[in-house]
């Protein structure tokens, strides 16, 4: 960057939030464009979010070099210091969010190319608008500094879960009853496991937003499902 | 210039040098009035802010100038002058419009709002004054736009939605602006509601899918039956009174049908649209328990309706659709609780979010089929309804709001639903900014429960929000 004029130190860290921020409205963007290529059969969209992902890579480079800088030469204390943290391994989560999206564009590329099954492709979607607004919510909690609103994200991990299982069993069915679906099938698991992850994301930022805001950590014990043990 | 930072204390002195941006407010007003609001012009929308920003300015200079400060992002106080009605006009237009500001390309954290007017300041929460552009509107492609108007003079259209339970789809319209504030260049950002044209676009798409794809069956069997009638049943007078008795059936099945399919094709058209009026939650569920009584009474089951006095849990709503929820509810209930069974319907008024949607028996398996946005100062009302039914097995939970899901192995009896009673249910709470759960041991019955805001004091206030926000 081009350091022609003086920064003060509120502005540098003003600058590192706002930067995770646009991270994170790119990451959402590419989470929502890859459900709805997968939805909507749409190749090229598909291929904007594999082609997308790098533009995430580089600005999450540069927030973690920002994020360095600002440690290193203004030796950041207590809130400040959970600011330019919280920072840092945001964009590492949301980085990873963008991973995945990238994955499931690539497998919607494949999709497009298999018989439609609409009704498969429609659970995928619903659980992908629940991750979705999740991913929004918790980015909201972020800019806004609403600890009560993150609290509400991290608490509500289950219902991404609950979906996932159930999809699960569903390709499942679909797989015994038609050995042809398996290739299709096979991708689409993928996809739910993937848009989990992005889910368990989410509730990773809304761990690190509460630590940022209080300094302490969310522990009590989570309303977790057991996953594929019922 | 720290364009954003200033303190709100704007002088409301001379305002001579803005006159010239003053006429052109009625003038633009004329011209969305001719035009109609059939095109919106975005041209117009930026004729006045172009001139509402002149006024803006010129406070600011003089604030500058006399030491003081002006106010920017927040509304504009336009009770005691009569000569700013400008500034009312630009805050109280429909569309989300703002102006942003912005000194260098590479800096985000110089893209600020210089000005939002009211529909903008609630579209994305802006609460403070010269709060950053990146932190209400995040995306890319708005932001990209954005970028093209201030640095690169490039007038731009995008399309893009706001999440959230009540997704909306937007255009919004970046134009550059020549008027600069100090070094800063300026952009002006309008929004468009798109929601109402995307949602009826996909409605009857969906509507036509789903009642071409359901009404297939019912008319295959109608005509089967009516060839059955024309051919060798034709003088069988026992076999034409059963073969009609079917079709009757299966023609009450298909208008129903039909019914429902409108019915939630109306629901998801005004999804986005909170409802107006107040209903008491206590009173409705009374009013249905009378509506199925007979039905019950054929059934043997019993209600054991477990209500606070009237009053006692006033919500926000649309009184036909909360009286449909309860109904679909109530129905299912009915339809699921074998001979002799007890429907328990029961109110709670004044539960935070997580209460209300909290699981009752620990053993049983549970889900949130729809949870509002998080709000921790809202109160809810909550209506459960419990039949001592089958029960679901958990896998079936997530999908109950699917439409015409069904689950397998499920006798669905001679009063055969349409299998869109709970989509119903789910997008009337949805527009309703509630929640819906649902839990059930399996072999024991199953419980359903919808929560929704309660209404907010004003005129007859409910003793009980009262006493739950004491």
């Amino acid at each position: 960057m081009t350091e022609h004029t003086v920064k003060s130190y509120g502005e540098e860290l003003a600058h590192l939030t706002a930067e995770v921020t646009r991270m994170g409205g790119i990451a959402e963007s590419q989470v929502a464009d890859c459900i709805a290529a997968i939805a909507r059969r749409d190749g090229p969209l598909a291929q904007a979010v594999v082609a997308g992902d790098e533009r995430l890579d580089t600005l999450q480079s540069e927030i973690e070099r920002k994020a360095f800088r600002l440690i290193a030469l203004r030796q950041p204390m207590a809130v400040d210091l959970r600011h330019a943290v919280a920072a840092l391994k945001i964009s590492m989560s949301l980085e990873r969010c963008g991973d995945m999206a990238k994955n499931i564009g690539k497998r919607a590329l494949i999709l497009t190319e298999a018989d439609p099954m609409s009704a498969l492709t429609r659970s995928i979607e619903r659980m992908g608008k629940l991750v979705q607004g999740r991913l929004k919510d918790v980015l909201d909690a972020y800019t806004t500094s609403d600890l009560q609103r993150a609290i509400g994200v991290w608490s509500r991990d289950e219902e991404v879960d609950e979906h996932y299982n159930a999809i699960f069993r569903e390709l499942l069915t679909y797989m015994m009853g038609d050995p042809r679906t398996i290739n299709a099938c096979t991708h689409l698991l993928f996809v739910a496991k993937n848009l989990e992850r992005i889910g368990d994301h989410a509730t990773n930022i809304a761990e690190i937003i509460h630590f940022e805001l209080t300094g302490e950590e969310l522990t009590s014990q989570r309303p977790k499902l057991d996953v594929l043990s019922h | 210039m720290p364009l954003a930072n200033l303190p709100l204390d704007g002088p409301q002195r001379s305002r001579n040098s803005a006159r010239w941006s003053l006429w052109l407010g009625p003038a633009a007003l004329l011209g969305l009035a001719v035009t109609g609001q059939a095109e919106p012009a975005p041209a117009v929308l930026a004729a006045l802010a172009v001139a509402g920003l002149g006024l803006f300015l010129n406070r600011e200079r003089e604030a500058e100038a006399s030491g003081g400060a002006a106010m920017v992002v927040a509304a504009p106080d336009a009770t005691s002058e009569p000569s700013a009605p400008f500034a009312a006009i630009l805050d109280r237009l429909p569309d989300p419009l703002m102006v942003i500001a912005a000194e260098e390309a590479d800096d985000l954290t110089g893209r600020r709002f210089l000005f939002a007017n009211a529909a903008a300041r609630e579209l994305f929460k802006i609460q403070h004054q010269g709060a950053l552009l990146v932190t209400a509107v995040r995306h890319p492609r708005v932001l990209e736009a954005v970028d093209e108007a201030l640095f690169g003079a490039i007038e731009g259209v995008v399309e893009f939605e706001t999440g959230g339970a009540q997704g909306r789809s937007w255009l919004a319209y970046a134009r550059p602006l020549k008027e600069t504030a100090g070094r800063s260049k300026l952009a002006l950002l309008a929004l468009r509601d798109e929601t109402d044209a995307r949602r009826s676009e996909r409605t009857r798409a969906d509507f036509l899918a789903n009642a071409s794809h359901e009404l297939r069956t019912p008319l295959a069997s109608l005509s089967g039956f009516i060839e059955t009638l024309r051919g060798h049943a034709k003088d069988d007078p026992g076999a034409r009174d059963k073969f009609l008795a079917i079709m009757l059936a299966q023609a009450e099945r298909m208008s129903r049908l039909i019914d429902d399919l409108m019915s939630l094709s109306r629901i998801e058209l005004n999804e986005h649209i909170a409802p107006a009026g107040r209903v008491d939650l206590s009173m409705a569920a009374i009013d249905v328990i009378d509506a199925l009584a007979p039905q019950a009474r054929d059934k043997g089951v019993t209600f054991d309706p477990v209500l606070p006095p009237r009053g006692g849990a006033v919500v926000d709503g649309d009184r036909d659709q909360i009286i449909q929820v309860v109904q679909n509810l109530v129905d299912n209930a009915i339809k699921y609780t074998p001979q002799d069974g007890v429907v328990r319907v029961e109110v709670f008024p004044g539960l935070a979010a997580e209460a209300a949607a909290a699981a009752r028996d620990p053993a049983a398996s549970r889900m949130s089929l729809l949870t509002p946005d998080h709000d921790p100062t809202e109160r809810y009302a909550v209506l459960r309804v419990t039949d001592r039914g089958p029960g679901l097995a958990r896998e079936h939970l997530p999908r109950l709001t699917e439409r015409f899901y069904r689950v397998e192995g499920q006798k669905s009896g001679d009063r055969s639903g349409t299998g869109l009673g709970l989509a119903i249910v789910k997008h009337i709470m949805n527009r309703h900014r509630g929640g819906l759960t649902v839990e059930s041991v399996q072999g024991s019955g199953a419980t359903f429960g919808v929560y929704l805001p309660m209404a907010k004091a004003e005129g007859g206030v409910s003793p009980k929000v009262a006493a739950t926000e004491a």
